[in-house]
């Protein structure tokens, strides 16, 4: 049944012991206290954990917004030292630029000096991409007339259009209404399935996490560390019909347990020191 | 139907309750003309070739160069007050205190340097325009939401692409907020520049007109200042609209 071999034969992504905090002295405050975890070649990998247990802070650093204190967060088993095209990012927020329509906004990658591919290439790649995400119809649309979902698709085109090596996702629907955030789980899940490309997923959603992930990486409070990483045993492909299935159930009510009984203690919000 | 009454019934009702408060204030006391009479002077002076016309296209021509010469300057050194850490800490402070000053205050440094002459008149100008602008531009930029600058970072954009694709559209709004200030700023110092010293311009009509107790004629230059100034900065609002058309307007 399965369209992938089920253990991935290298790792694309690999954190290892990673260490990070904000601010100084009696301001300090802890974040990462040796997280490690791996994202295997064509795997599709969640990070769940409570909020302001710094999942955000671990895709900052996946990216290169963000340098460990201590520890190392490797791609393709070399050092990530700054921002670099071959990691596509979708952030939480519509990030997509609202000066530019859609079909500009997937051609925007290919248009910088990293990634330039010919005219005819770029055409080619931004029909695809509008297809795949169903924005057929709107290539010369301005974002202020997209829906929420419509601009995630277009966030989710715009990153894959530039063919990066691993996708990196930052809770991209957790703007969005439940009907059309389950919609783009089954869009995103069709795409990464038949792209095969390593994502790493940050969500506190335990639902979008079983549905996407072959694993999940399931985080403690702050300071932060992996409590588990569970294997998500519902067949492969996931269809929406998936989510009704007894293993989806039963691992839904565990990780729910667990994220229950992490109460968040008291405390400030981590302010993120970013680079560019 | 309630957007035309709001649109342009409202605003007519709105001029018209000034022009009768206005009428009702003639009429109570005669050192103030009447509508109709300084709207006959408005009218006289327009067609007469070395009138009220020749006044109000010099006075509209020095703000324009003004703010022509001095919003350009600002554009680059904006951008490189926010740009560059550097560039900002060195020159901010001067820039602070150069926009602080009000641009009349240095009329009388103007006078011994420039003279009186069209070139005095239009340094103060361009000098006014330049720092209202400057400080808008710097701010906008400043202003940029990191987000977008994460979103061009991470699809690979160099410093430079950044700038010129994320940061320039970004601003671009703000570059027309940036010239009605230095529109307004200059309305205010072309007039008092030409109060001080011209031969022509509105604000040497009206001084004119007051030395000669011809207060028909010092409210006819209100009268004109006033619309030439909300003509240009509508003109300006027209133009940002046709540009940028991808803004999000909040509804109210």
């Amino acid at each position: 049944m399965s369209d992938q071999v089920g253990a991935p034969t290298s790792e694309r992504i690999r954190f290892d012991d990673v260490h990070l905090g904000f601010g100084r002295g009696r301001q300090r405050l802890e974040v990462l206290d040796g997280v490690g975890f791996t994202v295997g070649a064509g795997e599709f990998v969640s990070v769940l954990g409570p909020s302001g247990c710094g999942k955000s802070t671990l895709l900052n650093l996946a990216a290169g917004f963000l340098r460990p204190d201590a520890g190392a967060v490797a791609v393709d088993g070399e050092e990530v030292r700054g921002l670099d095209a071959r990691r596509g990012v979708v952030f939480q927020q519509y990030a997509i630029f609202p000066w530019l329509t859609v079909e500009k906004n997937i051609a925007f990658g290919l248009t910088l000096r990293a990634n330039r591919r010919p005219t005819a290439e770029v055409r080619e790649v931004v029909a695809r991409y509008v297809r795949l995400m169903g924005l057929e119809g709107f290539e010369k649309a301005l974002p202020k007339t997209l829906s929420g979902g419509m601009r995630q698709r277009v966030a989710l085109a715009r990153a894959y259009a530039t063919d990066p090596d691993v996708m990196l996702l930052d809770e991209p629907f957790a703007a969005l209404d439940a009907q059309t955030r389950e919609y783009m789980q089954e869009l995103l899940h069709d795409t990464s399935r038949q792209d095969r490309r390593a994502a790493m997923l940050i969500t506190h959603s335990v639902e979008e996490a079983i549905f996407l992930s072959r694993r999940i990486v399931v985080l403690t409070n702050r300071p932060t560390r992996v409590h588990e990483v569970v294997d998500v045993d519902v067949a492969w492909p996931r269809t929406p019909q998936s989510r009704h299935t007894p293993e989806f159930v039963e691992l839904r009510q565990h990780l729910e347990e667990v994220m229950r009984s992490m109460t968040l203690r008291p405390g400030r919000e981590p302010r993120e020191k970013e680079h560019r | 139907m309630t957007a035309t009454v709001r649109r342009v019934l409202l605003p007519l009702a709105g001029i018209a309750l000034a022009l009768a408060a206005w009428w009702l204030a003639s009429e109570l006391d005669d050192r103030t003309p009447g509508p109709v009479a300084v709207l006959g002077v408005v009218g006289r002076g327009l067609v007469e070739p070395d009138g009220l016309l020749l006044d109000t296209r010099l006075s509209v021509l020095r703000v324009l160069i003004g703010v022509a010469l001095g919003a350009t300057a600002a554009v680059p050194v904006g951008f490189a007050l926010a740009w560059f850490p550097v560039v900002r800490a060195m020159f901010n402070p001067l820039v602070s205190f150069f926009r602080a000053l009000p641009p009349l205050a240095l009329i009388p440094l103007v006078i011994v340097y420039l003279g009186i002459g069209e070139t005095a008149r239009i340094s103060v100008l361009t000098y006014a325009a330049f720092f209202s602008a400057v400080i808008v531009i710097y701010e906008s930029v400043a202003a940029v939401d990191d987000l977008y600058v994460r979103a061009g970072l991470a699809l690979g954009a160099t410093q430079l692409e950044l700038f010129r694709r994320v940061v320039v559209p970004l601003t671009v709004p703000q570059l027309f907020v940036a010239v009605r200030v230095a529109l307004g700023v200059c309305w205010a110092t072309v007039v008092a520049a030409e109060l001080v010293a011209a031969q022509r311009g509105l604000g040497a009509m009206m001084q004119d007109a007051q030395n000669f107790f011809r207060q028909d004629e010092v409210y006819a230059g209100i009268i004109l200042i006033g619309l030439s100034a909300l003509v240009m900065d509508k003109l300006v609002q027209l133009a940002m609209a046709r540009t940028v058309r991808w803004q999000e307007r909040v509804a109210r």
